[in-house]
């Protein structure tokens, strides 16, 4: 058991769509964090509460469950804790929240619930909604059937919500729950048997508790082989049958739970249509629904692309003036030099994206909080199941035009062994958020900033070509994926589709805020680290090599009689070239030649095999170390940047868009490859991703290259 | 016998009242998201290139697979 001294730990359990989350985003608002269950990268929420009595609880939001027989990761992750008292996560009270107008679905749960024995709070929500619909609530017998406080609240409008804060005050001050606690649901003689030795061997005290071990024991973790031995030798001496057994006792608890529902809610029953009806008519039509879903996309990128351009316009202005001002007061040292140079020109190019992908998660946000993602998965199930996928895989391709990490992350919810895999695999090929400062750096090399029919612009068509591109990559190669490997479980789509609801903005500023600070401490760790290195390899190289280099620049400056601006460029040229990078960059230049690439793109190439984002942090040092710390931006040294000895500029059409094209498909993020890692629980599927996307990636440019030039 | 007859059988704004379910895997799903005997479910609509079904009960929807259909039994009548 746990210490008794600790703070006591509060669950928000329910089902998905039950407004569990908004209740805990409105009980901790920004004292939460982010964490993971142990073992696994299920995302734990949680937040520490102060309650009016003084005592501090802290709040665990767990995920999304429909009942104790679990068909998903997430909900896998829940049932583990709830039947184990020794996890540290085990709840002393659990909040249980259901949405009023779907609770014959929804309290099946709190019944199973609280035959664990929990002690328990049912928060009744959307009350505004029931009310309008014409219900009327009377919550006396409910409470005497789960024998249990229940609340009525709408956790939208703030409606009686202080007395869910006042129920737990009291329930860890007043008195105990009822000792005699009745079960709602009685196990039948079988369950009994195979229940009664499973308690007596592991030591639990309630019999609910044994039998759902009995399910479930092949995947709890906190069994020991023994015990899952012994349990298993119990379960084929009973006949005690899984499937049945699950179905029958559902089956029970409805039927139980009919009669509390009927004497609870009163509701007339009316044919018509809902909005919810009146929307679907239109958004998951056959015809118009993938048209709207393409509008939609459109739509996206557009915003991200106009909305965002004015505060990135700030961002770089704010670095630019910063930069001046330090170089200005720190003097001329190397100190000074590497923070100018090194730190703040490699943190300015990251950070100057965070607008971009602040819009790309706010509106991505939007799409799920509305209930419009379910639609997504309802339209294109068909054709995702010809790539070997399924229709959820859609959310993670769409999440991965963010970020491949949650897209990857949100594959839990396919069951499928094979879909899954699929779905992982092919998701980084998706661009992402990471790759939008490369493809604003070079695609101007491209194609010209020129406006089409007033609205769309040329750049952004292109914009839209690339994310095409890595389309076509997740077809082909989740149509090669689909012919190798071999399913181990059927698959299923069976997904709930929400009523429509107006979204709470503060669940979605909240996510928002959440992913982009981890964007933000994530990326900018790599880039921090990365940055003073390339400073340091790019600052000093073997010191007899350095100085032959300022000898040779001196020497031709002289016999070329070249003004002192030409002079000093050439010479830190030399210097970057017979530095530490230059040697690193010229020894990789043969490989990546055919691709059109120089030693300088190869370094970049090499710097960002991280993180991709770092491309332009590495482009910012090398050029700022290889001219003077004039305020230019990137992109115009690049442009100015010349093949040596030659008029011909190193940034082609034909090596810009093969360099585009490289990283369209380019696996240069380790912390994707470490998620594939724990989400396959092994090394072979990152391995086999980092293989096939850099051969993706070197092919395509290469022929991208050899066509243009 | 119309006991045999399945929700797959259903074609866009027909109703009809759930009789038995076939028992596998995947069943505690359906009753989870509602899908009981006597439930009246409608078939509301397929998604575009024939797929997945669109179903609606009392209040709230959800979507499944034809073959997923196919194992839930429909009756005209309750």
């Amino acid at each position: 058991m746990k210490d008794e001294n600790q703070m006591p730990i509060v669950a928000l359990l329910g089902n998905p769509n039950s407004g569990k989350s908004s209740l805990f985003n409105y009980l901790t608002g920004l004292r939460q964090d982010v964490s993971n269950f142990p073992g696994v990268t299920v995302d734990k929420k949680s937040g520490f509460l102060m309650l009016d009595s003084g005592l501090e609880i802290q709040l665990i939001d767990f995920p999304g469950t429909y009942s104790v027989f679990p068909n998903s990761g997430e909900e896998k992750i829940v049932i583990q804790t709830l039947t184990n008292d020794k996890d540290n996560n085990y709840p002393d009270l659990v909040i249980y929240v259901a949405d009023i107008t779907q609770l014959d679905r929804h309290l099946l749960f709190a019944t199973q619930i609280k035959d664990l024995g929990f002690p328990m709070i049912l928060v009744l929500n959307m009350i505004d909604i029931a009310e309008k619909e014409g219900y009327i609530i009377d919550k006396t017998y409910l409470e005497q059937f789960l024998q249990c406080e229940v609340v009525c609240v709408s956790i939208r409008n703030h409606e009686n919500t202080q007395q869910i804060s006042d129920a737990i005050s009291s329930r860890f001050s007043g008195p105990k729950e009822v000792l005699n606690y009745q079960p709602i649901y009685h196990l039948t003689d079988q369950e009994n048997f195979v229940a009664t030795r499973i308690a007596k061997k592991l030591d639990i005290d309630n019999f609910y508790k044994a039998k759902l071990i009995a399910h479930h024991h092949e995947w709890l973790q906190h069994l020991t082989d023994d015990n899952k031995i012994f349990i298993q030798k119990q379960i084929e001496q009973s006949g005690f049958n899984n499937i049945r057994q699950q179905v029958q006792e559902t089956m029970k608890r409805y039927e139980l739970h009919a009669l509390a529902i009927k004497k609870t809610l009163t509701k007339n029953n009316s044919e018509a249509l809902t909005l919810t009806d009146k929307i679907d008519n239109w958004i998951t039509h056959r015809i118009l629904g993938p048209i709207i879903f393409f509008v939609i996309m459109l739509m996206i990128f557009q915003a991200i692309y106009s909305w965002a351009s004015l505060p990135m316009d700030w961002i770089e202005q704010g670095f630019a003036l910063t930069g001046s001002f330090l170089s200005e007061n720190l003097g001329n040292n190397w100190l000074a030099d590497l923070i100018v140079n090194g730190l703040l020109a490699g943190l300015g190019g990251v950070l100057v994206f965070v607008p971009q992908i602040a819009i790309l998660f706010l509106l991505i946000a939007l799409l799920e909080e509305s209930g419009y993602m379910s639609r997504v998965v309802f339209m294109f199930d068909a054709i995702m199941q010809r790539f070997g996928m399924n229709g959820r895989s859609m959310v993670s391709l769409i999440s991965s035009g963010a970020c491949a990490i949650p897209a990857i992350m949100s594959t839990r919810t396919i069951s499928n062994n094979k879909e899954r895999l699929i779905t992982i695999m092919v998701s980084p090929l998706i661009s992402c958020s990471a790759r939008l400062p490369v493809y604003a750096v070079l695609i101007g090399f491209v194609v010209p900033d020129i406006k089409v029919w007033g609205i769309l612009n040329y750049q952004g068509l292109a914009f839209m070509g690339l994310y095409l591109l890595g389309i076509v990559g997740v077809i082909f190669s989740s149509l090669l994926f689909k012919k190798i490997l071999k399913s181990e479980s059927t698959s299923f789509l069976m997904i709930e589709l929400p009523n429509y609801k107006p979204p709470i903005w503060q669940n979605i500023l909240l996510s928002v805020k959440e992913k982009v600070l981890s964007f933000i401490i994530g990326a900018g760790k790599i880039i921090l680290i990365i940055s003073v290195l390339l400073w340091f390899l790019a600052s000093f190289g073997p010191s007899n090599k350095m100085s032959q280099a300022v000898e040779a620049a001196e020497t031709i400056s002289l016999s070329n009689q070249l003004d002192a601006e030409s002079k000093n460029h050439l010479i830190a040229s030399n210097k970057l070239e017979a530095s530490y990078i230059g040697h690193l960059g010229k020894w990789i230049e043969p490989a990546i030649a055919p691709l059109g690439f120089d030693w300088k793109i190869g370094i970049a190439l090499l710097t960002s095999f991280a993180a991709r984002e770092v491309f332009v942090g590495t482009m910012a040092t090398i050029y700022s170390v290889g001219s003077d710390s004039d305020e230019k931006t990137i992109r115009q040294k690049m442009a100015a940047e010349l093949r040596p000895g030659t008029n011909i500029k190193v940034y082609s059409p034909a090596t810009a868009l093969s360099l585009l094209v490289f990283y369209v498909f380019a696996m240069q993020c380790m912390s994707t490859l470490a998620i594939t890692k724990r989400e396959t629980n092994s090394w072979k599927w990152p391995i086999i991703q980092f293989l096939f996307m850099s051969v993706l990636a070197y092919v395509g440019a290469w022929i991208v290259y050899q066509l243009m030039a | 016998m119309n006991t045999r007859k399945t929700l797959a059988s259903l074609t866009p704004g027909q109703s009809a009242y759930v009789s038995v379910l076939d028992e596998n895997i995947y069943t505690c799903k359906l009753l989870n998201l509602g899908i009981l005997p006597k439930t009246k479910v409608t078939m509301v609509r397929r998604a575009p290139f024939g797929g997945a079904f669109y179903i609606k009960m009392d209040h709230h929807q959800m979507a499944m697979r034809e073959d997923e259909a196919s194992t839930i039994y429909i009756q005209e009548t309750l």
